[in-house]
């Protein structure tokens, strides 16, 4: 065989020509499946109804919520929520603080010690308004259950003032964050209506209150609205990466971007001989 | 095509040049590529800078949003962030390129730290080498510059807490810092000339002198030509390689596509920066969370890391700010700006380089290198406390703690392991070769013997005959153009089948387009000589 023959044969076997294909596929594949920037769905009509109606948990479940909590939350809390060395006092607290701490799952709680985190509740809803019910007839006060008329909220206004109040500690996308001291502001992806809104009424753990004099019933709402959206946003463009922002970005454009692009370099270039 | 081309070149004496140019030769090694993607990421940051320049307003005037997102709909919004808005949810491709600028930004700006690395770890800066060198880091520091810039474009919360930042660090630079952030800014903080100020930047004046510096870049690697890794048949005096057309154009090219391929993908797969969801950047706000794009990562992470003391110098407080931000970049750049001098002056080597250093062949070098790339990878992790603190579940200040920590005791370690495993590897025999396979004998006596095999690809190898130049630079004689001609005549012609013409005015022609072709260096001061000759085998022509 002649020489020069040859020798253009061995460079033409590199894949330069395959990567011009795989390179005009790989980019046909990206542009293809771009959907587009689709709109967000407009807003629903306005209700006339109340935007936060307060319901006291029903009363015949006292006695019910009684036998649980002796089982569950007396060793700390005491027989009568009175509080010991190991747990505060909940009399007067209200329904709703008991509803947020025991239907996130933070209560009963494994170690008074650390920040209690939301896990699987371990009563059903009944069981849980019993205990809500019960701590609530030891004492007046608090607030009541709220139950949020989500059609009547404004999500534009929810998301002015969720930017403004909860941000600056749950991240503007509401992923959470690590804030300092073993303190952290959990993420707001698995909590319902009904929890935003008590913590935003009863301010749990290091969160603040916000009153009626902060925010009004509408406001709430309107923030929980915002909330509720979080959970599905609008994720217009592709893989969500954790909405966590530059972080993650960085790292998939560095070991996908140019990690994919120097294998190609490494396939379609010469190696050391 | 050859009327064409001659037509050009009656009138614009095309051909000299053009040959010059096609005959050019690439090393084949992978690792030259790295520049590659930076050009070809750059080349999709300009293609898809220009149409996102179509719809974006470089505007801080406020107006009332309309727009087809439901959740800002009558919120105030500046018409940078409005127009943002419109690119990504009206404009037909809008996101997609959107996604793809910023892509292309961040692969971007990696390529060229990898491509930086390479030339660093294997000595390519050496004489006559430093002007370039001095050249990338200029591109790079421009780059990590337009980047923040275009990130700060969108006008969205997460960007605009940036900007505040840059704000601040301007600010505590001692004596000028109040009169140099004015006069960037035009004003105090917010002020409405940050956005039209910083497109004017970052469209125009950044891009302009990045282009210029990419061509004196590359117009210097042309005239100089590639460095190689040191092998058979490789010397200081020549290049071994491809040539420009047709093996390395194509090759390019596909890379070219390669690189538009997977910028495209990213752009269409994979979200990046949902300003929507963000909102827009109103002072008093501030989202939790909040770092700067990846190339940023590192002056993050040196703020985050340093404690607040305060300084007093002549009288005046220095800001603590001030010394991870404006004095570790400026040492940082000047250092790496200046290190080639900076490294001649402690090897005194003045000789020329075109041969490259195997890594493990410098140690020394090596290792100062990772320590202190190590340095600025701790600090870059650093830029991420929070969000490592969260996924990990535990606490800020210990990992806070940790990497105050780290960020000192890492780079000694990492300096002793790589000064060793260099020691170690480069003392072992063909250590970075391909393995090859071990016969074992059994003798009629019984005893074993193992006999390396030949390696399948020196079978093709092709016989290593000194060029010309190459021969009267190992003799000490001072090359002429005469001389030069005669010999590459004398070895061009070994070939019947090569049609060389030595007597053509524009210089001897090439039989072939592809294979792997050594051509002699031009040396500084000795004139151009620019002529291509293959060497094979003495008589395997004749098979």
């Amino acid at each position: 065989m002649h020489r020069s023959l040859k020798a253009a044969g061995s460079v033409l076997n590199k894949p330069i020509f395959t990567s011009l294909a795989v390179g005009a596929t790989v980019g046909a594949i990206g542009l293809a499946a771009f959907s587009g920037g689709a709109a967000a769905s407009a807003q629903p009509a306005t209700n006339p109804q109340a935007p936060i109606v307060y319901k006291a948990p029903p009363s015949n479940l006292a006695a019910e919520g009684n036998s649980i909590f002796q089982e569950n939350c007396a060793s700390c809390h005491g027989s009568q929520a009175e509080g010991s060395a190991r747990g505060p006092n909940l009399q007067g607290l209200g329904a709703a603080t008991i509803d947020f701490w025991v239907s996130t799952g933070r209560m009963p709680l494994a170690d008074p010690t650390v920040q209690a985190i939301q896990k699987p509740s371990r009563f059903n809803r009944q069981q849980t308004l019993a205990l809500d019910s019960y701590v609530a007839s030891l004492a007046p006060g608090g607030v009541a259950i709220p139950d949020v008329n989500l059609p009547s909220a404004d999500l534009a206004r929810g998301a002015a003032l969720f930017s403004t109040n909860c941000a600056a500690c749950h991240t503007i996308t509401g992923a959470g964050d690590a804030l300092a001291s073993n303190v952290y502001a959990p993420s707001l992806k698995p909590v319902d209506a009904t929890q935003i809104a008590e913590a935003i009424r009863t301010g749990p753990a290091n969160m603040p209150r916000f009153g009626p004099g902060t925010l009004t019933n509408q406001q709430v709402a309107d923030i929980v609205s915002y909330v509720e959206y979080l959970h599905h946003p609008n994720d217009a463009g592709g893989i969500a990466l954790g909405h966590v922002g530059p972080v993650t970005e960085g790292f998939i454009g560095i070991f996908v971007g140019l990690g994919v692009l120097m294998l190609a370099g490494f396939w379609i270039g010469g190696r050391a001989k | 095509m050859s009327q064409t081309t001659d037509w050009l070149d009656e009138r614009l004496g095309v051909a000299k040049g053009g040959r010059k140019l096609v005959n050019k030769i690439f090393p084949d090694h992978w690792s030259f590529m790295l520049g590659e993607i930076a050009l070809y990421s750059f080349i999709v940051l300009l293609f898809t800078g220009v149409f996102l320049t179509l719809f974006f307003v470089p505007s801080s005037h406020e107006i009332i949003y309309h727009g087809s997102y439901a959740p800002l709909r009558g919120q105030k919004v500046s018409e940078a962030y409005a127009s943002t808005l419109n690119i990504s949810f009206n404009v037909r491709a809008g996101l997609v390129m959107r996604q793809m600028h910023h892509w292309a930004a961040n692969v971007f700006i990696a390529a060229i730290v990898v491509h930086m690395l390479r030339i660093f770890f294997t000595g390519a800066f050496r004489k006559p080498r430093e002007m370039n060198w001095v050249v990338g880091v200029l591109l790079m520091i421009l780059a990590i510059v337009n980047g923040f810039l275009g990130y700060s474009l969108p006008d969205d919360l997460i960007s605009g807490t940036g900007i505040r930042i840059a704000f601040s660090i301007v600010l505590s630079v001692p004596v000028v810092g109040s009169y140099l952030a004015f006069l960037l800014f035009g004003g105090n903080f917010p002020g409405d000339s940050i956005i039209p100020r910083f497109y004017t930047i970052h469209v125009l004046l950044v891009p302009g002198i990045i282009i210029g510096l990419l061509a004196a870049h590359l117009g210097m690697m042309v005239r100089q030509k590639h460095t190689q890794f040191p092998g058979k048949g490789k010397t200081n005096r020549n290049v071994v390689g491809i040539a420009a057309w047709p093996a390395y154009a194509f090759q390019a090219g596909g890379f070219f596509f390669l690189t538009a391929g997977v910028l495209a993908a990213l752009g269409g797969l994979v979200q990046i920066n949902p300003i929507w969801l963000y909102g827009q950047y109103i002072p008093y706000k501030v989202s939790y969370a909040v770092q700067p794009d990846w190339y940023m990562g590192w002056l993050d992470g040196a703020l985050r890391l340093m404690p607040s003391w305060e300084t007093v110098m002549f009288g005046h407080m220095i800001p603590t700010v001030f010394f991870p931000a404006v004095l570790l970049p400026g040492v940082t750049f000047t250092i790496l700006a200046m290190w080639p001098f900076i490294e001649r002056k402690w090897t005194k080597d003045d000789s020329i380089h075109n041969l490259l250093e195997r890594p493990r062949d410098n140690p020394k070098r090596t290792a100062l290198g990772a320590a202190v790339l190590s340095f600025y990878v701790v600090l870059f992790f650093a830029s991420s406390t929070d969000v490592l603190a969260n996924s990990f579940n535990t606490s800020l200040n210990f990992v806070l703690w940790s990497f105050r920590i780290l960020v000192f005791v890492v780079p000694p370690i990492v300096w002793y392991f790589t000064f060793h495993l260099c020691k170690e590897t480069s003392g072992v025999y063909n250590a970075g070769k391909r393995k090859r396979a071990l016969v074992i004998n059994l003798s009629a006596s019984g005893e074993y013997s193992t006999v390396e095999t030949e390696p399948y690809f020196e079978k093709e190898e092709e016989e290593i005959v000194e060029l010309p130049e190459e021969v009267a630079f190992h003799s000490g004689v001072t090359e002429h153009k005469e001389t030069a001609n005669e010999l590459m005549f004398a070895t061009s012609h070994s070939s019947a089948n090569m049609k060389t013409s030595p007597t053509d005015d524009i210089g001897p022609l090439r039989s072939g387009g592809t294979g792997i072709f050594r051509i002699p260096r031009n040396v500084p001061g000795g004139g151009a000589t620019g002529m291509g000759s293959r060497k094979r085998r003495p008589g395997k022509s004749e098979e």
